[in-house]
């Protein structure tokens, strides 16, 4: 809400930017880099509704993520329909198992709530892993490449822009929760539940439709990616890793802005390509260097600027504001 | 407009509140006075749904209300303040206010409006676009009345809104529920401070632990051999003086 006009115009440039990125270059591995930056983004956008709107911070996410994929991969794979068709299923399944983990975990709060998420993710990983006749455990399902829109089977070109579309609806929607009555009552349930109630704010069922919502968009990243990377295993996809990162994005952007989650995912998806792309090369010993730094990088961010780059940008912009108003 | 008949709360072995009984009628500026963990807060929580009691109802205009979570209750028109408040911290005392006019409001162009108005009637114009969790502590207690009363409650229930206040503020916020009273605002008060609660309430109700040992006029209560004894002793002494 502090973080407006400035944010709006760098969102649209980032937005417009990635438009053009297709006229420009034809590049796959360029192409390839900005889908994933608008993908990461939607789905760590898609975590913030819940995370940074409605102080439901999870920890879990990859349940959701996990489901989405496992749903359009089965379809497709394994049942020979459109993965759009399981998309659907996924997003379906997903607000299902919101709604359950919104509701028993709806009187944890911060850390107790983040360990009960992680508890979910963990049990549908397993889940995942010994159902082997439906999922075919921890080998994964590859899924079958079909051209057409109907069966996913795309160009980098139309990707790119199925990525943008989602990533404009993630985007248009956390704007909506900035700007609307809905959204005013669920800042004030994550800034204060008590005090929400006391103004007449059902805050436990506001909690769980905003898992809800999160879980389906998850899902929806979830699904497209499984057809975008082709293919699906248990061991990544319900990853505390993968939540780690839909968490990491939003929190490095900018929790509870808009414009945050995608910021964090341009910076940190950026910020590890180059570095692997830049250490893998060396000496097996020093494989694995670029993670170290990696770390460094997230924990200088979390230390120096613990509200985001939008926060400190937000800092930065009112320090100048006043000190302008000091020298009129 | 609102009755309690014999609630009693206990937490484990403790008794909170003990078969407390009484009686507001439409207009009231009702007080609640007591010592130190009499009960006042723990009443408070019962009547807005905070806690349920273990015996006893809560009628409000009419309606059993008892065992309902606050938030409906505050749709019935009862809103509370908090004694230790509880400002949504990160946003303006604008998005603060809107937020307790949304639930009577569908937009946020009128609660916005709403917002406003309530804002410059509880004296905070000035610091409409400052960060609640900024405030100094006698405006956020300010900041709690507004909020409240941006729900449209018919019946305010102000828990120690005048604690730690200095004199000036103090009366500045005397002043302020005189003023919703005379609107027409059915008010219940909790204090501490008895010599604003003198000063402020018509009818006064004392607990002493958990249970209510008098009621009446403040006139009535200062003279009234067991509330002295029991409670306003030296206090009310200092007060007087």
């Amino acid at each position: 809400m502090r973080w407006l006009a400035p944010g709006r115009a760098a969102a649209a440039l980032l937005f417009a930017g990635a438009a053009v990125v297709p006229l420009l270059s034809r590049d796959s591995f360029f192409l390839d880099s900005v889908i994933l930056i608008l993908l990461w983004g939607s789905l760590s956008a898609a975590w913030n509704v819940a995370g940074g709107y409605a102080g439901q911070v999870s920890l879990g996410h990859a349940a959701f993520f996990g489901i989405g994929a496992y749903a359009a991969a089965l379809a497709s794979a394994r049942y020979e329909q459109s993965p759009w068709l399981g998309l659907a299923v996924g997003v379906l399944l997903s607000i299902v198992a919101g709604a359950l983990i919104g509701y028993l975990s709806n009187r944890l709060k911060g850390p107790y709530f983040a360990l009960s998420t992680i508890a979910f993710a963990e049990v549908l990983k397993i889940v995942a892993s010994r159902w082997r006749g439906f999922t075919a455990g921890s080998e994964g399902i590859p899924v079958p490449y079909r051209p057409g829109f109907w069966t996913l089977g795309l160009d980098h070109v139309a990707w790119l822009y199925l990525a943008l579309t989602l990533a404009l609806v993630c985007y248009g929607l956390q704007v909506y929760l900035e700007k609307s009555r809905v959204g005013y009552r669920l800042a004030g349930v994550r800034e204060d539940e008590d005090a929400a109630e006391a103004l007449g704010i059902a805050t436990r069922r506001l909690k769980v439709a905003a898992v809800m919502l999160s879980a389906a968009l998850t899902a929806v990243g979830g699904s497209l990616w499984a057809q975008y990377v082709g293919f699906v295993d248990p061991a990544h996809v319900f990853s505390i890793d993968l939540s780690i990162r839909f968490a990491l994005n939003s929190i490095i952007g900018g929790m509870g802005t808009a414009l945050g989650p995608f910021l964090g995912s341009v910076l940190i998806t950026m910020l590890e390509t180059y570095l692997r792309a830049t250490f893998s090369g060396m000496k097996a010993g020093f494989s694995g260097i670029y993670l170290i730094i990696y770390g460094t990088v997230l924990i200088l961010v979390v230390r120096f600027a613990p509200e985001g780059v939008t926060g400190l940008a937000d800092r930065v912009w009112r320090r100048r504001g006043a000190a302008r108003a000091e020298a009129a | 407009m609102l009755t309690l008949e014999g609630v009693s709360k206990h937490f484990g072995g403790l008794t909170a509140v003990r078969e407390v009984s009484l009686q507001v009628r439409a207009g009231d500026l009702l007080g609640i006075i007591g010592p130190n963990g009499a009960g006042k807060t723990t009443l408070f929580n019962v009547i807005a749904g905070y806690y349920r009691p273990e015996a006893g109802r809560v009628v409000l205009e009419g309606r059993n209300v008892t065992g309902l979570p606050p938030h409906a209750i505050s749709r019935l028109g009862l809103t509370r303040t908090f004694q230790i408040v509880k400002p949504f911290g990160n946003l303006s005392v604008l998005e603060n206010v809107m937020i307790g006019a949304l639930s009577p409001l569908p937009s946020t162009r009128q609660a916005r409006a709403e917002a406003e108005r309530v804002i410059a009637v509880c004296g905070l114009g000035l610091h409409a676009h400052a960060r609640a969790r900024a405030l100094p502590l006698a405006l956020r207690k300010r900041l709690e009345v507004a909020r409240a009363l941006a729900t449209h409650p018919r019946l305010l229930l102000l828990d120690e809104v005048m604690a730690g206040l200095n004199p000036t503020e103090l009366v500045g916020m005397v002043d302020l529920v005189r003023r919703l009273h005379a609107d027409g605002l059915t008010i219940i008060v909790i204090e501490h401070i008895m010599a604003a609660m003198m000063r402020l309430a018509q009818r006064i109700v004392v607990l002493h632990h958990g249970e209510k040992i008098a009621e009446g006029t403040p006139q009535e209560i200062a003279s009234d051999r067991r509330v002295v004894d029991a409670y306003l002793g030296e206090d009310f002494s200092l007060a007087e003086a």
